[in-house]
């Protein structure tokens, strides 16, 4: 009855799971640590300049200095962004994964296709649909101006653009989050179905009360997954508008400070930490809500 | 409970990935800082027969670089024991990353910068952000160049003016762009009975005698939103301070100009009347690389753009014969009569860099009135060293004319901006793209007053 051995060998074992704990310390959690205590400091991008404790100052300035109003509008922007992208594509993923679950002729085809946006990449994406809403040239707008006779600036316009990036970013992801519901569905044992066939159950009864359940976890994932990826999303953003137009977000603002702003690291730190917090917050809620829901029968 | 703590625990682990990607970033100044003694060593001591590296960091502009490739393969014929290594990277935002990442790591001997130097904090600008060049040099990361027998081949005004901070040069300025003009198609003027505006009524009636005839008076490339700029440095430098801008800058940080007193408003309103009436329909959707291919096929009779670019749209129709002129800003001939630019290519040496001897003798060479004037030439640039010959027809034609005095600097090298100041003024802009058609506000005035309320608001507490 004793698998590690007797003695010091007891510890063997955990002496190997000290290596990915200290890769771990190492590579992620010390860096996001420093980056906590970065946010209280004045820490320039210059070496050999001083290091100084400045307590809050760096927060007060996130929100209270002349463009703090900007930084707010990111945040609700950012929430704004990832309650549409969450709802759309995890409803759009579901109904196009349960239509691709009936057993349909090619649906490796159509599983290949709605996937190949994820394979594509952002910068691919990016530039595939700045081609297709080119204002003077491109295919959607002379499709607006033949059916409504109408033309948009898409990435260009004030209103709009963000609007655009909410589309773009829903089309690039859809397909990940419909290949996670399509393994759920298919881990989903086929006599239950049978069973509920016999009691006279409905479609819809059958996926409410069978199917539904029983792929909570992969909807758990999704949800995550897109809060997660949503809430940081900068690439899709600087790759089409570049953060004009009214399109900044949380994590644009933290990359535009870190990088293109002063040589002054504090104030993208605390930025990054608030957004941590608030992501946190948001991720914490839905974890709770998600985990009422899974089933097992 | 343990569930609980546990949904918390997961959440945050996967989220600790999100911050460490900003975090790894932060490290860097730190880290690198410690590598660079290490570095250093090992290149300092090379084995024998090893070369020793010059390294250049410079940004991606295919004339500029063809010409530095030229001057770097002669430059290892006539010293073999150097080998250089040039890289280039995306131009702006991209390239300051990596100059940023470069210099701190003491990864490099040659830094391009993006212009001479500029926004250096003065005593009347309290709490202004030092900008990241005049950092470098006070944490001496910068060589001083004033001993170089070289610095003395550029013009001393020159010098004086982008690569001298605290009586020392640190710069080598190499040449200088105009960008408050316009490239005009001089068939289309000629067909039209058209002339070079020299005051704004005239310039007005221009763009109404082409809008008459069906011809697209302007095209800018509005989705970069830089090019919008361009025209407004010639209006910033006539309108503002009565002609003298620098005193307008100094007069808004003292509060004796403001962002919505009459001058700023005529500034927006004039370009708000181009861009309304005037300029392409859909110009907020054109970007920088597309514009030329409006102007050099003859769709539009005017391109708002940098002298810099007069080799890409000679390259896009070598029949085209285009001029420039600077845009008339007020009804005053005289005053109009004369560009607005900024210096381009700044060369500096790094201190703490590998092979700081070698920076030197590379910049040495450069600098000699030969490999100098190749380098000018594909640049397209007005030359800092005097008595070069351009054998430009487009420099000396076009540009002279308007260069007469003293080289006037736009608005985005003399600002000096605050600290978290809006988006309405952010990176020594004016913004008239809130202007155009579809933005936010419908009136130069509003604009004006916001930009005011913003820069009230980042004043120093």
């Amino acid at each position: 009855m004793y698998p590690f051995g007797k003695g010091l060998k007891r510890y063997v074992p955990f002496l190997f799971l000290l290596v990915p704990l200290v890769l771990y310390i190492i590579f992620y959690f010390g860096p996001s640590m420093m980056t906590v205590i970065y946010s209280f400091t004045d820490i320039k991008n210059v070496p050999g300049s001083e290091l100084k404790f400045v307590g809050l100052q760096n927060y007060y300035d996130v929100f209270f200095s002349g463009n703090s109003g900007e930084r707010v509008d990111s945040i609700i922007r950012t929430l704004y962004f990832m309650v549409i992208v969450t709802i759309v594509q995890n409803g759009l993923a579901l109904l196009v994964a349960v239509i691709i679950n009936q057993k349909l002729k090619g649906d490796y085809f159509y599983r290949a296709v709605f996937f190949l946006p994820v394979v594509l990449g952002v910068a691919v994406v990016a530039l595939v649909w700045s081609m297709m809403f080119d204002p003077l040239s491109g295919p959607v707008n002379y499709l607006y101006n033949a059916l409504f006779g109408y033309k948009d600036m898409f990435f260009g316009s004030f209103t709009h653009a963000f609007g655009y990036i909410i589309f773009v970013q829903i089309w690039m992801y859809m397909g990940y989050s419909m290949l996670i519901f399509l393994a759920g569905l298919q881990s989903v044992p086929k006599d239950l179905y049978e069973a509920g066939y016999i009691d006279g159950t409905s479609k819809w009864q059958s996926f409410k009360n069978i199917t539904f359940p029983l792929i909570a976890p992969s909807f758990t994932v999704n949800m995550l997954l897109s809060i997660i990826g949503a809430m940081s999303t900068f690439d899709i953003i600087l790759a089409t508008t570049d953060g004009r137009f009214n399109t900044r977000t949380m994590a644009y603002d933290v990359y535009k400070e870190t990088f293109r702003g002063s040589l002054e690291m504090g104030l993208p730190s605390a930025l990054s930490v608030v957004q941590f917090l608030i992501i946190l917050v948001f991720v914490v809620i839905a974890v709770k809500q998600m985990r009422k829901r899974e089933v097992e029968y | 409970m343990v569930k609980k703590l546990s949904a918390v625990l997961l959440s945050s682990v996967l989220l600790l990935g999100l911050t460490a990607c900003g975090g790894g970033n932060n490290g860097n100044g730190a880290s690198g800082g410690a590598t660079n003694g290490s570095s250093k060593e090992a290149t300092e001591k090379p084995a024998s027969g090893e070369k020793k590296v010059v390294k250049i960091l410079h940004w991606k502009q295919e004339n500029i670089n063809k010409a530095i490739q030229e001057i770097n393969k002669k430059f290892e014929e006539k010293y073999p024991e150097y080998k250089v290594e040039y890289t280039t990277t995306g131009p702006d935002d991209e390239f300051k990353q990596a100059q940023r990442a470069r210099i701190t790591a003491g990864d490099v001997d040659v830094l391009a910068d993006l212009s001479g130097m500029r926004l250096s904090p003065k005593d009347w600008t309290p709490g202004a952000k030092v900008p990241d060049w005049q950092q470098w040099i006070d944490s001496g990361l910068i060589a001083d160049l004033s001993d170089q027998a070289f610095v003395k081949n550029y013009n001393a005004n020159d010098i004086a003016k982008a690569g001298t901070y605290n009586g020392k040069v640190y710069a080598v300025p190499t040449g200088k762009v105009a960008m408050s003009g316009f490239f005009y198609n001089k068939e289309i003027f000629e067909q039209n009975g058209l002339s070079v505006p020299t005051t704004w009524t005239e310039f007005i009636k221009v763009l109404d005698t082409l809008k008459d005839k069906n011809i697209t008076p302007i095209v800018v490339a509005g989705k970069d939103v830089w090019p919008l700029k361009l025209p407004v440095f010639g209006l910033q430098a006539k309108i503002l301070g009565g002609g003298d801008q620098n005193k307008w800058i100094e007069g808004v940080w003292k509060g004796d100009a403001a962002y919505n007193d009459a001058e700023a408003v005529e500034v927006l309103d004039k370009m708000k009347t181009l861009q309304d009436k005037y300029i392409i329909d859909g110009f907020m959707g054109i970007d920088y690389a597309t514009a030329p291919s409006f102007f050099a096929t003859g769709k539009v009779a005017l391109i708002a753009d940098g002298t810099w670019d007069a080799p890409t749209i000679a390259t896009a129709n070598p029949d085209l014969k285009f001029g420039y002129f600077p845009i008339p800003a007020t009804e005053d001939a005289a005053k109009n009569n004369s560009l607005v630019g900024k210096y381009d290519v700044t060369w500096y040496a790094a201190e703490k860099g590998p092979n700081k001897e070698g920076a030197l003798k590379w910049l040495e060479f450069f600098s000699e009135p030969d490999n100098y004037t190749a380098y000018v030439k594909a640049a397209g640039f007005l030359p800092t060293q005097d008595n070069v010959q351009t054998d430009s027809e487009f420099i000396d034609k076009e540009l002279s004319p308007y260069l007469g005095g003293d080289f006037e600097l736009a608005y985005e090298i003399l600002m000096i901006n605050r600290v978290n100041v809006g988006e309405h003024l952010a990176a020594e802009g004016v913004h008239t793209e809130y202007l155009a058609p579809g933005g936010e506000f419908k009136t130069a005035k509003e604009l004006a007053d916001v930009q005011q309320k913003e820069w009230e608001a980042a004043a120093p507490k």
